[in-house]
């Protein structure tokens, strides 16, 4: 009978013992309310990148200023555990109060009810380009308030002077001197390039070009039932054009596709003459390589329409339904995405705004002139879509177009492949 | 004689006082195993035990709702091309990596095991079995640098042979291989160990009688040394078989399952679907296949070594 008890005691301890671990109250997450004193605390996330954090800081300090009795608590997490921190805090029910999203994350979590609706939403809507607030949307109600405009497309670095090397004294005006431009600005050296012509190689860009390449014919990528469309001949148009550039025109090639660094870093060491990029990568080539040879221009259109593209909704913030605080969380973020405030940030971050009223405002375009080629075309894009698994959607063409370039596969067998995993995988979100 | 007094001695023994000592003995057990049992209860049989009910569900982790399915996820998953891909990757990785590591290791364990001056002998020891002290997913960042296209330690030395450069992570050809060497570096060091452990274990008489008879090396060390050796052989390959088949920072870290899911193990793929893609349902039912796999691999290696051989 002793022992009984002797052994329930023990079992008791360890049983207490796991609970506590398991358990243990964590200052990350939204376990966050007003004090006995009556000052608010909020806890705020958001991804690791040097000019982000310190964009943020600046604007936390200035509200805390004007807030004395709100205290925000900034908490950073890398990129590539970001996400997966966030879900992981919002199944287990303690979200922070404020949480940076990128926008093709939001539709998951406003469909499940864990994000605060943004008040006056049929308002702010209209004061935000369509393409960066798709992500934010649902049901016409407004989840969260994006701060940039994520554009991949419309813009490309050059190197003038490897351009007027071959004689070219202008930027290409159209694909079809983009492509000749291209050809004769590849440097090769006993068949391996040494110099790219036109490099859009990157995780990123093939997407987003391919995309956008099939929306200059005037069609359609997204079918029905939130189902891609890529049977069409307008898909296999684009894509043979994007294989056709490192197959048989070789301008560019699959050997950095994968590696360590962006095709930017590739671009600024010279390595390339035109690389098809978003104009966040400007910042990297006067920080990082501090060079200043360069230019950002526009990328021609594919047709003789307007250069239409597909964009996904940049970073952003909502405000989680857990929190105790929503009223000062919103007020928060209202805050930062005051015009002045947002001004402020899509400078000190590079980024291209997703508030009209800064992206028209000349003075905007005057302290950042290098944004000309994107800010002239923000009204041009389209938001990507309902897509379910981000990641998923973009390996799913990247993986493919390797497979094609390399001719291990044909285009309509590619784009067949690719039809069928998205929308097999988009199904398996509903 | 002194074994037989001591036995007189316990048979004289009072049943009440033995009955007590037994219950004390039973006692010790008990207490000490407790704690581990509840241990590998709440966080190993649990888990199990709740990925098996989950696997009938389709169930978002940021959804309040689980939708019972039954056994769709098990049927989709013999349906889906990148699952069957990472299978056949799996036992790919596991079959030319384990075979590799076997024999790596042994021969490189014989060797060591015949130098003859202790310091030399530790020396290498030591040498081979540093590399398992750092964290594995150190390992991989270290060789991912290595691997490098441009600057790359690999290229540098192909480049000074006069040799074209090769995409290590990125080419499928070679993805897979490039990983195999980076894991059988960072891993030999554990069965040399063994292996020594194991050679040093069987007793000199059999190898001088051999040498008596005029055996050849050859002949010793395939009539001698490997069937004394098969005790450890099959612990070394059971637990190279299961570690290898449960692989993953080195996936994660130096290739993320590309080029062309050409490096997609199991793992790699049930972890990519239960957090990035949250298909939780799905990706228990892949984990709850993947278990049975090792299961029964190890039964048949169990079945297979087993051995009565003492010495």
């Amino acid at each position: 009978m002793h022992f009984s008890k002797f052994m329930l005691i023990i079992a008791m301890v360890c049983v207490v013992f796991a609970e506590a671990g398991c358990s243990s109250s964590s200052s990350s997450g939204g376990d966050t309310s007003a004090d006995p004193q009556g000052k608010v605390n909020l806890v705020f996330w958001s991804h690791q990148e040097d000019a982000i954090v310190g964009a943020y800081k600046k604007l936390i300090s200035k509200y805390q200023t004007l807030h004395p009795d709100i205290t925000i608590e900034y908490q950073t997490f890398p990129y590539d555990v970001y996400s997966q921190k966030l879900k992981a805090s919002f199944s287990a029910k303690k979200p922070p109060d404020i949480a940076e999203f990128f926008g093709t994350w939001v539709p998951e979590y406003s469909k499940n009810g864990l994000l605060v609706e943004i008040p006056d939403s049929e308002n702010v809507k209209k004061e935000y380009y369509d393409a960066p607030l798709g992500g934010y949307l649902r049901d016409n109600k407004l989840y969260g308030l994006p701060l940039e405009y994520n554009i991949e497309n419309g813009g490309m670095l050059i190197h003038p002077q490897m351009l007027k090397d071959q004689g070219f004294d202008h930027a290409p005006s159209n694909w079809t001197e983009l492509v000749d431009y291209a050809k004769k600005l590849t440097v090769r050296e006993n068949n391996v390039i040494k110099v790219k012509g036109f490099d859009f190689v990157s995780a990123d860009n093939i997407t987003f070009t391919f995309l956008s390449l099939i929306l200059q014919q005037g069609a359609s990528f997204m079918g029905e039932d939130e189902h891609v469309n890529f049977h069409s001949p307008e898909a296999e148009k684009a894509m043979s054009t994007l294989v056709s550039l490192v197959a048989d025109d070789k301008v560019a090639d699959l050997t950095t596709f994968g590696g360590e660094l962006d095709t930017s870093d590739y671009f600024f060491q010279g390595k390339s003459a035109m690389t098809y990029r978003g104009p966040w990568t400007i910042a990297a080539g006067q920080n990082n390589y501090e060079v200043d040879d360069f230019e950002y221009v526009s990328v021609p259109s594919f047709t003789e329409n307007p250069p239409v593209f597909a964009a996904e909704s940049g970073w952003g913030l909502a405000v989680s339904q857990k929190s105790k605080q929503q009223e000062a969380a919103l007020d928060f973020i209202q805050f930062i995405s005051e015009k002045d405030n947002l001004s402020t940030w899509n400078t000190d971050t590079f980024t291209v705004p997703a508030k009209k009223e800064i992206a028209e405002n000349p003075e905007f375009l005057k302290n950042n002139p290098h944004l000309k080629p994107s800010l002239d075309i923000l009204a041009l894009g389209q938001w990507i879509g309902p897509i379910a698994d981000r990641d998923f959607f973009f390996k799913q063409v990247n993986d493919n177009f390797q497979l094609m370039a390399s001719g291990q596969q044909s285009v309509q067998d590619g784009l067949a492949n690719i039809e069928q995993t998205i929308n097999d995988n988009q199904d398996q979100h509903k | 004689m002194s074994t037989a007094i001591s036995t007189n001695k316990a048979d004289k023994v009072n049943p009440a006082v033995k009955s007590t000592a037994y219950r004390a003995k039973r006692r010790f057990i008990i207490i000490s195993l407790v704690p581990i049992l509840l241990l590998f209860g709440v966080f190993a049989f649990l888990p199990i035990a709740w990925s098996l009910g989950l696997s009938a569900f389709k169930y978002d982790p940021l959804s309040s709702n689980a939708i019972f399915v039954g056994a769709e996820n098990y049927i989709r998953m013999f349906q889906d091309s990148i699952f069957l891909k990472s299978l056949w990757v799996t036992f790919k990785f596991v079959f030319i990596a384990v075979l590799i590591n076997i024999v790596i290791t042994l021969l490189i364990a014989s060797a060591i095991q015949r130098v003859r001056i202790p310091w030399l002998k530790n020396g290498f020891r030591t040498i081979f079995f540093l590399p398992t002290i750092a964290p594995l997913a150190g390992t991989a960042i270290v060789w991912n640098t290595m691997f490098n296209y441009n600057d790359g330690l690999f290229n540098m030395i192909l480049a000074k042979m006069n040799m074209a450069p090769i995409q290590w992570l990125s080419d499928p050809h070679y993805a897979l291989y490039s990983v195999i060497m980076m894991t059988l570096w960072a891993d030999i060091g554990y069965n040399i160990v063994l292996f020594i452990a194991g050679l040093d274990s069987i007793p000199d008489m059999y190898y001088e009688a051999a040498t008596l008879e005029g055996a050849g090396r050859w002949h010793v060390f395939l009539h001698i040394t490997l069937p004394l050796l098969r005790r450890t052989l099959l612990f070394v390959s059971i637990t190279t078989v299961v570690s290898y088949f449960q692989a993953f920072p080195q996936f994660q870290i130096m290739t993320k399952g590309g080029p062309f899911n050409e490096t997609r193990v199991l793992s790699l793929q049930i972890y990519e679907q239960a957090f990035s893609s949250s298909n939780m349902g799905y990706a228990s039912a892949m984990a709850t296949v993947f278990l049975m796999i090792i299961l029964l691999v190890t039964l048949l290696q169990l079945r297979w070594g087993r051995t009565q051989w003492e010495h």
